[in-house]
C-alpha cells in the first residue's frame, strides 16, 4: 500500500496521508477558471475597445478630410461666383462709361437701361457723376448729390480701373452697401466723372446655403485692406470689421496647385472652422469660406457617441456573461471538488476500516505490521532501538464464555481505551485479534523505562471493570521484545514477544517478561509439544490408566478413576501435568476429553461383557470442557453410541469450576444429571468454597482431596477438619470418597469417620487396565 | 429661414393684407394678353414664373413675366399671394438668383397701365394688375 493512502489516526511515524497537489506548469494555471475567465475578459475588452477606438479614429479622419475637401470645393465655387458677379458689375459700368464717353452730356443712363444693359435696379443703384462729383444721372432719385469726397470717386481721378470702396451704411435703411466705380473720360482722355453702382453688401453672400455651410459656417468678401466687405454666418450678415489680413492670407507660394483648407479659430467670432481664404486674381479682394468644425464633425461625434455607447453596452454584457460563466464554472469546480473530497473521504473510511480493528478502533494486524516495518526502517537508518509489547488478557476466555460475547467486547474496548490512555502519543497500540494486543514503543530502549511501561499497563488493566452489571478484575500478561537485540524483522520480534508473554503467563500471569534466548528454548519445546499433541489423537497415542476405588467396609472394588496418559513416540510416557495445561489452553482438551469419556464408556461395557460386577468409572472434566457449549450433546451422543448405562459413568468437576458463574454451572450440572450421569465434586476441601452454595445441588459423590487427610495421623486439627468435611459432605452428596489414601492409619481413621470409599496408593496405584 | 420665423412673418403679412384689402379694396389679378391661349394657372405655377424658376407655361410655350415697379403696393401683395414671400424675401431670392447666375428678375414696368401696354407687345407676357384696371386687352387667369 502506498504511504500517501495511510488511514486516519495514523501515528506520527507514518507519512502525512493528505495527497499533495500536483505541480502544474504556467499554462495549466491559465486554464484554471479563476484565471482563465478574467484573462479572457480582459483580452476581449481590450480587443473590443481597440477596434472601437480605431473605428472612431478612422471616422474622424474621414470626417475631417471630408470637411476640408468640402471647404475647398465650396470655396472654389464661391470664388467663381464672386468673380462673375464683379465682372458683371464691371461690364455694366463699362457700358455706362462708354455710353457717356460717346454720348457726351446726354442722359445716357435711361438709354442703357432700356437696352437692358443695367443691372436689375431693384438690387443695384447705378449713378453717374460729373467731374466735380455731382450726381448727374441715377436709377434712383440721387440727383445733385455730391460724391466728391468718396473713395470711389477720388480713386478714379488718377486711374482707369474698377474700384470698390469700403462698405458704407445707408443712413435710411441702415443696410450696408458696396459701391463700385469706373472712370468716364472726355474725348481728350480727361476726367469727366464716374459711373458707379451700389448694391446691398449681402448680395455677395446671398449664395450662403445653410444646407452646405450650416448655421456656423462663414462666407465673406474681404478687402486687401483687411476690412470685411461683407461676412455671413447663418442668417446674420456683417460688414466693416477688420481682420489680420496677413494671418488669414499668408503670402504663400502662388504656384501651389492645391490650396487646402486650414482648421483655425476665426479671429472675428472665435469659432473654429475649416477655413479657406483665396485672393481674387483680378480684384484687390479675397473670398473667405469656412465650415464650422463642430457642425462638420457633428455626424462624426454622433457616430463616436454611438460607438462608445455600443462598446460600453457590449463591455457590460461581456462582463456579465463572463461573470455568469465564471460562476457556473466555479460551481462546477466546487461540486467536482466536493465529489472528489467525498471520494477521498470514502476511500479514507475504507482505508480506515481496512487498517483498523472494527471493535476497538485500534490499528489492526496489517496496519501494525506496516508500522513495525516502518519503525524498523527508521530505527535502522538512525541506529535506534524500539520495543514491542505483546499483551494477552488472562482469563479472557472465561469472561467471554460466562458473561457473553457482548461483555467480552465491552471488556476489550475498555482495555483498548485504558491502554491508549496510559501510553504516550507516539506509542502505538494495536489489536491483533481475540484478546491479543501489541504495543509499539518507538525510541524505547532502556530496560528501566520498559519496566515502568509494563507496570503502568498492568496497573491500568488491573483496575476493576464494570461489565454486565458486575465488577470484575482482569489481568494481563505481557511479553517484551526489543529491536534489534531480539529480532530484526517484524515476525521475529512478534514471535519473541509472544514467547516472552507465554512465559509471563507461566510465571503466574499478571506480570511482564522480557524475551531472552532461554525463553525461546523453552518455548520451542512447548511448540513441539503442542504440535505433537495435535497429532496425538490421530496417532492413537493417548491411553487411560485407572485407579480403583474401594468400599471402606467391604473392601470391594466399586469403581475406578480414569486417568489420561500420553505415550509419546520419542518422549515416552508424558505426565498429564506436562501437557494438560497446554491442551486446555489450546482447546485440544475438547477432543481429547471426548475420547476419554468414550473410552471410559467402552471400558465399562467391556467389564460387563467379561461378567465382572458393575464397576463405575469416573472421568475428570476440565473448565474448558465444562463450559463447552457442545458438552451436553457430545455426552448424549457418546452415551447413545456406546449404549452404556449412564449411572456407571461419573463426571468429576472441581469446586473452582462452579465459582466463575455459579448459576450457569448449576444449570449445566442439572442437565448432565438429566442424562443419567453421576456427578462428583473433586478436590473438596482445598478451596474456600462457600459451603452454603454447595448445598443448592445434590452431588452423587464428594471426593475429599488427598491434602486434607495427608497429616491426619499426626494433626488432631486435621482429624477434626476431616470429620467436619465428611459430615458437611453428607448433606451434599450420597457417597463420600477420600482420595490419596496412602497409609493404613489414614484408612482406619476414615473408616471411623464413616467415609464411604477410598482411593489411593495404599490400595492401588494407577495403571493400565488389569484383568478382572 | 427657420420655420418659426416663417410662421411669424406669415401671420404679420396676413394682418397687413387684411388691412390693405379692408382699406383700399384693392384686388390683384393675374393677367395675360387677351389672345393668349393660356387661361388658367395654379398659384404655384405663377409663383415659379415670377421667381425665375420657370420660363414656360404648362403647355410649353414661353412665359415672360412683367413686374410692377418695386415701389407699388400691388407688387408686394401679388408676391405674397402667390409665393407667401415678403418683399425682403423676394429681394433676397432674386439677390441669390442673380448672384449665383441662375436668372434675371422680370422686366419692371411702372403701373397697371404700363403692364397692360407691355402685355400687348407679346403673347408670351404675363403680368398682374388691379382688378379695377382690367379691360378687353387682357384676360384674367383663373388661379387654381
Amino acid at each position: 500500500m502506498p504511504d500517501e493512502l495511510a488511514p486516519k489516526g495514523m501515528k506520527p511515524q507514518a507519512k502525512d496521508p493528505t495527497p499533495q497537489p500536483l505541480k502544474r506548469g504556467p499554462w495549466h494555471t491559465i486554464t484554471e477558471p479563476q484565471l482563465f475567465f478574467p484573462a479572457a475578459l480582459i483580452a476581449t475588452l481590450i480587443l473590443l475597445w481597440l477596434v472601437t477606438l480605431n473605428l472612431i479614429e478612422a471616422d474622424q479622419l474621414k470626417a475631417q478630410e471630408h470637411a476640408s475637401n468640402s471647404t475647398t470645393e465650396l470655396s472654389q465655387t464661391y470664388e467663381a461666383q464672386v468673380v462673375r458677379a464683379i465682372r458683371e458689375i464691371d461690364q455694366s459700368l463699362n457700358v455706362v462709361k462708354r455710353a457717356y464717353e460717346l454720348g457726351g452730356d446726354k442722359p445716357m443712363l435711361t438709354l442703357v437701361d432700356d437696352w437692358g444693359l443695367l443691372l436689375p435696379d431693384f438690387l443695384f443703384v447705378t449713378s453717374v457723376s460729373d467731374a466735380q462729383g455731382k450726381i448727374i444721372n441715377s436709377t434712383r432719385a440721387f440727383k445733385n448729390k455730391t460724391i466728391a469726397d468718396k473713395e470711389i470717386f477720388r480713386g478714379q481721378l488718377n486711374s482707369d480701373q474698377l474700384l470698390s470702396g469700403r462698405p458704407w451704411q445707408d443712413p435710411y435703411t441702415k443696410e450696408w452697401k458696396l459701391s463700385f466705380s469706373r472712370r468716364i473720360n472726355t474725348a481728350e482722355g480727361n476726367f469727366a466723372g464716374i459711373a458707379m453702382t451700389s448694391v446691398d453688401a449681402s448680395y455677395f453672400v446671398s449664395g450662403y446655403e445653410i444646407r452646405q455651410l450650416g448655421q456656423l459656417g462663414v462666407l465673406a468678401l474681404l478687402g486687401s485692406d483687411g476690412i470685411f466687405r461683407v461676412r455671413r454666418t447663418g442668417e446674420a450678415v456683417f460688414s466693416g470689421e477688420s481682420v489680420d489680413y496677413a494671418q488669414l492670407l499668408p503670402d504663400i507660394d502662388e504656384f501651389e496647385d492645391d490650396p487646402a483648407a486650414t482648421l483655425m479659430t476665426n479671429s472675428w467670432d472665435g469659432i473654429k472652422r475649416y477655413t479657406m481664404a483665396t485672393k481674387l486674381y483680378e480684384f484687390p479682394l479675397a473670398v473667405v469660406l469656412g465650415l464650422s468644425q463642430e457642425e462638420q464633425l457633428q455626424q462624426h461625434l454622433q457616430l463616436k457617441r454611438l460607438y462608445l455607447q455600443r462598446s460600453a453596452v457590449a463591455s457590460v454584457s461581456i462582463m456579465a456573461i463572463t461573470f455568469i460563466l465564471w460562476r457556473l464554472s466555479w460551481q462546477l469546480q466546487l461540486s467536482r471538488r466536493r465529489a472528489m473530497e467525498e471520494q477521498v473521504a470514502h476511500a479514507q473510511q475504507v482505508e480506515h476500516l481496512a487498517y483498523h480493528d472494527g471493535l476497538t478502533g485500534l490499528p489492526n494486524r496489517s496496519f501494525f505490521s506496516q508500522l513495525v516495518n516502518h519503525g524498523i526502517a527508521e530505527a535502522k537508518r538512525y541506529d535506534r532501538r524500539f520495543a514491542l509489547l505483546f499483551l494477552d488478557l488472562d482469563r479472557f476466555k472465561i469472561i467471554n464464555d460466562t458473561l457473553g460475547h457482548d461483555a467480552g467486547d465491552d471488556l476489550l474496548k475498555e482495555v483498548a481505551r485504558r491502554l491508549t490512555e496510559c501510553l504516550r502519543e507516539t506509542d502505538t497500540v494495536a489489536r491483533l485479534g481475540g484478546d491479543e494486543f501489541v504495543v509499539l514503543l518507538p525510541e524505547m530502549n532502556d530496560e528501566k523505562q520498559l519496566n515502568e511501561v509494563g507496570e503502568k499497563i498492568l496497573h491500568a488493566v488491573g483496575k476493576p471493570f464494570h461489565l454486565a452489571g458486575q465488577e470484575l478484575r482482569v489481568t494481563v500478561s505481557i511479553g517484551i521484545s526489543a529491536y534489534p537485540m531480539d529480532g530484526e524483522d517484524e515476525q521475529t520480534l512478534l514471535k519473541n514477544a509472544d514467547i516472552a508473554m507465554y512465559h509471563a503467563k507461566q510465571r503466574g500471569k499478571n506480570n511482564f517478561c522480557f524475551y531472552s534466548e532461554e525463553l525461546s528454548a523453552n518455548s520451542l519445546e512447548r511448540l513441539a509439544l503442542e504440535s505433537s499433541l495435535r497429532l496425538a489423537l490421530d496417532r492413537n497415542e493417548f491411553l487411560l490408566h485407572y485407579q480403583e476405588k474401594h468400599d471402606l467396609r467391604s473392601g470391594e472394588i466399586t469403581g475406578a478413576e480414569a486417568l489420561l496418559r500420553w505415550q509419546h513416540p520419542d518422549l515416552g510416557l508424558v505426565q498429564p501435568l506436562q501437557f494438560l495445561p497446554l491442551a486446555e489452553e489450546s482447546g485440544l482438551i475438547i477432543s481429547i476429553g471426548k475420547w476419554v469419556i468414550e473410552s471410559a464408556c467402552k471400558q465399562v461395557i467391556s467389564w460387563q461383557e467379561q461378567g465382572l460386577p458393575p464397576r463405575r468409572i469416573s472421568v475428570n472434566l476440565t473448565f474448558r470442557q465444562f463450559t463447552d457449549t457442545h458438552l451436553l450433546e457430545d455426552l448424549a451422543r457418546i452415551l447413545q453410541t456406546t449404549g452404556v448405562d449412564p449411572s456407571q459413568i461419573e463426571l468429576e468437576i472441581t469446586e473452582s469450576l462452579l465459582l466463575s458463574n455459579f448459576q450457569n454451572a448449576l444449570e449445566t450440572l442439572g442437565k448432565i444429571k438429566d442424562l443419567g450421569l453421576r456427578i462428583a465434586i473433586d478436590n473438596f476441601g482445598t478451596s474456600y468454597t462457600s459451603l452454603s452454595t454447595l448445598d443448592k445441588f445434590k452431588f452423587d459423590t464428594l471426593k475429599i482431596d488427598g491434602s486434607v487427610i495427608r497429616d491426619i495421623a499426626n494433626e488432631p486439627a486435621d482429624q477434626q477438619l476431616t470429620e467436619a468435611i465428611i459430615s458437611v459432605g453428607r448433606t451434599m452428596a450420597e457417597t463420600i470418597v477420600a482420595e490419596g489414601v496412602e497409609t493404613q492409619t489414614q484408612a482406619e481413621f476414615l473408616l471411623a469417620s464413616s467415609c464411604d470409599e477410598v482411593q489411593g496408593f495404599y490400595y492401588d496405584k494407577p495403571g493400565p487396565i488389569k484383568p478382572g | 429661414m427657420n420655420y418659426k420665423n416663417y410662421k411669424k412673418l406669415t401671420r404679420l403679412a396676413l394682418i397687413a393684407i387684411c388691412l390693405v384689402v379692408a382699406t383700399a379694396h384693392s384686388d390683384v389679378v393675374v393677367v395675360v394678353p387677351a389672345d393668349s391661349p393660356v387661361s388658367a394657372l395654379s398659384k404655384k405655377q405663377v409663383a415659379k414664373i415670377f421667381l425665375g424658376k420657370s420660363r414656360r407655361f404648362p403647355d410649353g410655350s414661353r412665359a415672360v413675366p412683367v413686374n410692377q415697379s418695386e415701389s407699388t403696393a400691388l407688387r408686394n401683395e401679388f408676391y405674397f399671394l402667390v409665393s407667401g414671400k415678403s418683399p425682403a424675401q423676394v429681394k433676397a431670392h432674386w439677390s441669390k438668383m442673380i448672384f449665383t447666375g441662375r436668372g434675371q428678375p422680370p422686366k419692371e414696368v411702372g403701373t397697371d397701365s404700363a403692364v397692360k401696354q407691355q402685355l400687348a407687345v407679346s403673347k408670351s407676357n404675363i403680368g398682374y394688375i388691379d382688378r379695377g384696371a382690367v379691360d378687353a386687352s387682357v384676360k384674367i387667369l383663373a388661379i387654381q
